[in-house]
């Protein structure tokens, strides 16, 4: 027994350090060995001769109910990874500060000017399809949902995609989303929790559609060498999804946090970021691979992060509801 | 001894409280009980019950042909092996079942196209693939019991009943009825709670808002709204419920629902003709079902994934996981004999009431809902810990108050037996501690190594208590595999579901070699 404990005791002293100059929470799949954190700490290390650590989370939710529970204890100087759907009840809830920084560069489309938070990426859901399996895609929301394609989508109450899709279907059909979503789980195979879930049956073939982000072939041309996989392309327009990090309130470093955040938006760390995290970047005159330049890109349509902070709520009610009859 | 043990059950219900008042102490209020009047919940509330209802039902009614084949025909091929992989199925990661089921019976599965055939329309998802994995992982299990059961019925029934004449149907009502009443309700009741309460497998197969149980809505509600006061309320109506029926079941069933091996040979009458022939089907029936979705698994990796893939990768979560299952196992056992020692005096001075309630609180980790006890406690050491570094130390703490149930339910029969015919012995002898021990230990020694192996596989599989306290320094195999489906890498998924199952496969097998060689 004595010896159990002395090995254990050696192996929590020898896990990585705790009292990093700068902490940040982020999620899972963006600290994994073949996501981008790894890469962005070795460069910002590099560049800032300081220590930092990513704490990662389940996903960007869990990174906000975190900071929610610790609120002023908090380690993190950073948050990384919530998106513009979070932003606001982020704000109200006074976790973060504003972020000081002179933002130039981003793209024209991102249309971003906020106090408090950060692009890092951007994605337009979309439904991915098997192009060797269905030749002519829906080309508009209505036209998909009025078929009887099986899809795969995610439950907005677990999953930010599924949130998207929520967003996606009120702008579209307003009043009348109820009887969409009622139309939809007519042919739809399921609702999974999260996104892999959800990606992964598709690509078991278990659906000719699932939401996923319009960026998603980008990766299965450049790491698997498979073209067949694209994202249909809607009439009425997508939402977009935007990834956001921000300084908490409770920061003990804000200097080096900034310097992150300035990091964040730079070419080095963007380029990173698009070809490991499977986003588009949001600054212009990167070098990415040709791929990248083949993606739908999709006229933008959605709520501001206010309304769907007022009205989420309801929204989700009113498909709980419509998606059990 | 006593002292340990009261001091165990002081540990195990403090983790339920400290969880319990880490929700109700963050929110400011209570449940939210105005949700008792909607419609929502009473459709989730019916959903549960209809599930594990149906779930339980039909583990025990498919069980019971099964158990009888065996019992009859014990020549079988394959018996003892299909026995034990009776026993994986019950501990199989759900992770790794949920894979093989849909690349078996999901939209393009294997065998799918056959069902579309047959019924004019299948779709895994709902109510078909929650039932399916429930009784994959329980009807095995239910046999395993049931065949006990029969294994029971002593040689001179059958005599008896051969001199009696006793008709076909006679000696079904009298004797093999008698002899599996009691556990099958038990099974049943137990089944149920499982079913009650199961949260992985709805999630993934139930398919969105129609077929949600209570424990998945508390997820929900907890997951994005973080809203605790509806989390608690329905975690309320759970646990009265889940555990109500278990307390019900403890003190009206009979309570060897894991029962202690023997190893007779009993005279039993040999079926013949059709009779035979019947139970032969369905014994190869059964084992083609239950092995399809493992061959699933396999079939869906191609010899490019296999060269393709990091085997180094697998290493250190393989030797995390193996070391907080072995931890988390040991201190199960231990928590879980210490607890039974006043449970055991207890029945030794006839107090079956209090008896009852103490065994219902030693299994309370059973029937309270897993993820607000994680959540609730997250919550509560949050602020006071750092939950980083220490993160790893709670993952094993909760899965040992996990997998405490299960050890006690395994062990108690088989202590009970040795209270039975040594406890007044051992009294007269004046043995005590050690001396006690001594004969006590070659007497339960298999049916604890047995237990051992059985809850030491049922921790290795846990990814919702990892999913809130782990961390990315202590991957653990199926947490792996939830990293490499969530970014795309299916194959290594199956691959490393498949490393998962033989690591299942293995420690099962080494403990079954160990304990007959004991034996």
């Amino acid at each position: 027994m004595k010896k159990i404990l002395s090995v254990t005791g050696a192996l929590l002293l020898s896990a990585s350090s705790y009292a990093a100059d700068l902490t940040i929470y982020t999620y899972d799949s963006f600290v994994s060995e073949w996501g981008p954190g790894p890469k962005l700490e070795k460069a910002f290390e590099a560049q800032c001769q300081c220590d930092m650590v990513f704490i990662a989370v389940d996903d960007g939710v869990s990174i906000l109910n975190r900071l929610r529970i610790e609120k002023t204890k908090t380690k993190a100087d950073v948050i990384l990874g919530i998106d513009d759907a979070l932003i606001e009840v982020a704000r109200g809830e006074e976790l973060v500060q504003p972020h000081g920084v002179t933002v130039t560069g981003l793209k024209q489309e991102l249309n971003w000017s906020d106090a408090d938070f950060i692009p890092f990426d951007y994605g337009y859901f979309s439904f991915i399809y098997d192009s060797q399996k269905i030749t002519t895609p829906p080309t508009s929301l209505k036209a998909l949902i009025e078929s009887d394609a099986p899809v795969i989508y995610q439950d907005p109450r677990t999953s930010t995609p599924g949130q998207g899709l929520m967003l996606w279907v009120k702008r579209v059909y307003g009043d009348q989303s109820d009887t969409a979503w009622e139309q939809l789980a007519k042919h739809t195979v399921t609702v999974t929790k999260g996104w892999w879930e959800a990606y992964s049956m598709f690509l078991k073939g278990d659906a000719d559609y699932v939401l996923s982000y319009n960026t998603s072939p980008a990766y299965h041309v450049v790491t698997e060498n498979k073209t067949q996989y694209k994202a249909a392309e809607f009439s009425e327009g997508h939402v977009a999804q935007i990834e956001v990090a921000a300084i908490t309130q409770a920061s003990k470093n804000t200097p080096l946090a900034k310097a992150f955040l300035t990091f964040l938006i730079s070419p080095e760390a963007q380029t990173i970021i698009a070809t490991n995290n499977w986003m588009l970047p949001v600054v212009d005159g990167l070098t990415l691979p040709a791929v990248f330049a083949e993606l739908i890109t999709p006229k933008r349509i959605g709520f501001t992060p206010k309304e769907v902070a007022e009205q989420r709520q309801f929204w989700v009610r009113e498909w709980r509801s419509a998606a059990t009859r | 001894m006593k002292v340990a043990g009261w001091v165990s059950f002081f540990l195990t219900t403090l983790i339920t409280v400290l969880a319990f008042q880490g929700l109700i102490g963050f929110s400011d209020y209570g449940a939210d009980w105005a949700l008792l009047t909607d419609s929502y919940f009473h459709s989730i509330l019916i959903f549960s019950l209809k599930q594990a209802l149906l779930s339980a039902l039909l583990s025990v009614v498919l069980a019971w042909p099964i158990a009888r084949a065996l019992y009859y025909l014990p020549n079988l091929p394959a018996h003892r092996v299909f026995l034990a992989f009776c026993l994986l199925c019950f501990v199989m990661p759900t992770l790794v079942l949920i894979t093989g089921l849909v690349s078996l019976l999901g939209r393009s599965g294997v065998v799918s196209p056959w069902l579309v055939t047959i019924l004019g329309d299948w779709n895994l998802y709902g109510l078909n693939g929650i039932l399916l994995a429930h009784i994959y992982l329980n009807m095995p299990f239910a046999v395993r019991v049931f065949y006990q059961q029969f294994k029971n019925i002593p040689d001179s029934s059958w005599t008896l009943s051969m001199q009696l004449k006793l008709s076909r149907w006679q000696r079904l009502r009298i004797i093999e009825w008698r002899s599996l009443r009691g556990s099958a309700l038990v099974m049943f009741g137990f089944i149920f709670v499982l079913c009650f309460n199961s949260f992985a497998i709805v999630l993934a197969l139930g398919g969105g808002p129609k077929s949600t149980t209570l424990e998945v809505a508390i997820y929900q509600a907890l997951k994005y709204d973080f809203n605790i006061a509806e989390a608690l309320m329905l975690a309320w109506v759970q646990l009265l419920i889940a555990g109500g029926l278990f307390l019900m079941v403890s003190r009206f069933g009979n309570s060897h629902w894991l029962s202690v091996d023997t190893a007779r040979e009993d005279w039993r009458p040999i079926p013949t003709g059709w009779r035979s022939w019947l139970m032969k089907g369905s014994y190869y029936l059964v084992w083609l079902a239950l092995l399809l979705p493992v061959l699933a698994l396999f079939a869906g990796v191609t010899q490019g994934d296999l060269l393709r893939i990091d085997w180094g990768a697998f290493i250190k979560p393989t030797l995390i996981t193996l070391g907080l299952g072995i931890l988390s196992a040991s201190l199960g056992m231990g928590l879980a004999y210490a607890m039974l020692t006043p449970i055991r005096q207890l029945s030794v001075s006839a107090q079956p009431r209090k008896r009852v309630l103490l065994e219902w609180l030693a299994t309370h980790a059973l029937v309270a809902p897993a993820m607000v006890i994680s959540v609730g406690l997250f919550i509560f050491l949050l602020p006071i810990i750092d939950i980083d570094r220490w993160g790893i130390v709670f993952v094993a703490i909760l899965n040992t108050a996990l997998v405490v149930p299960f050890a006690i339910q395994k062990l108690k029969p088989r202590l009970y037996q040795f209270d039975d015919q040594y406890d007044a012995l051992t009294r007269s002898l004046k043995l005590k501690g050690l001396q006690r021990w001594a004969i006590e230990w070659p007497f339960i020694r298999s049916v604890f190594l047995s237990t051992y192996a059985l809850v030491l596989v049922l921790s290795m599989g846990d990814v919702a208590i990892f999913s809130i306290f782990g961390t990315s320094d202590w991957t653990t195999l199926p947490w792996l595999i939830y990293g490499y489906a969530g970014t795309y890498r299916i194959a290594e998924a199956s691959i490393a579901s498949i490393v998962l199952l033989v690591l299942c496969v293995f420690i099962l097998w080494l403990f079954e070699k160990v304990q007959s060689r004991h034996a």
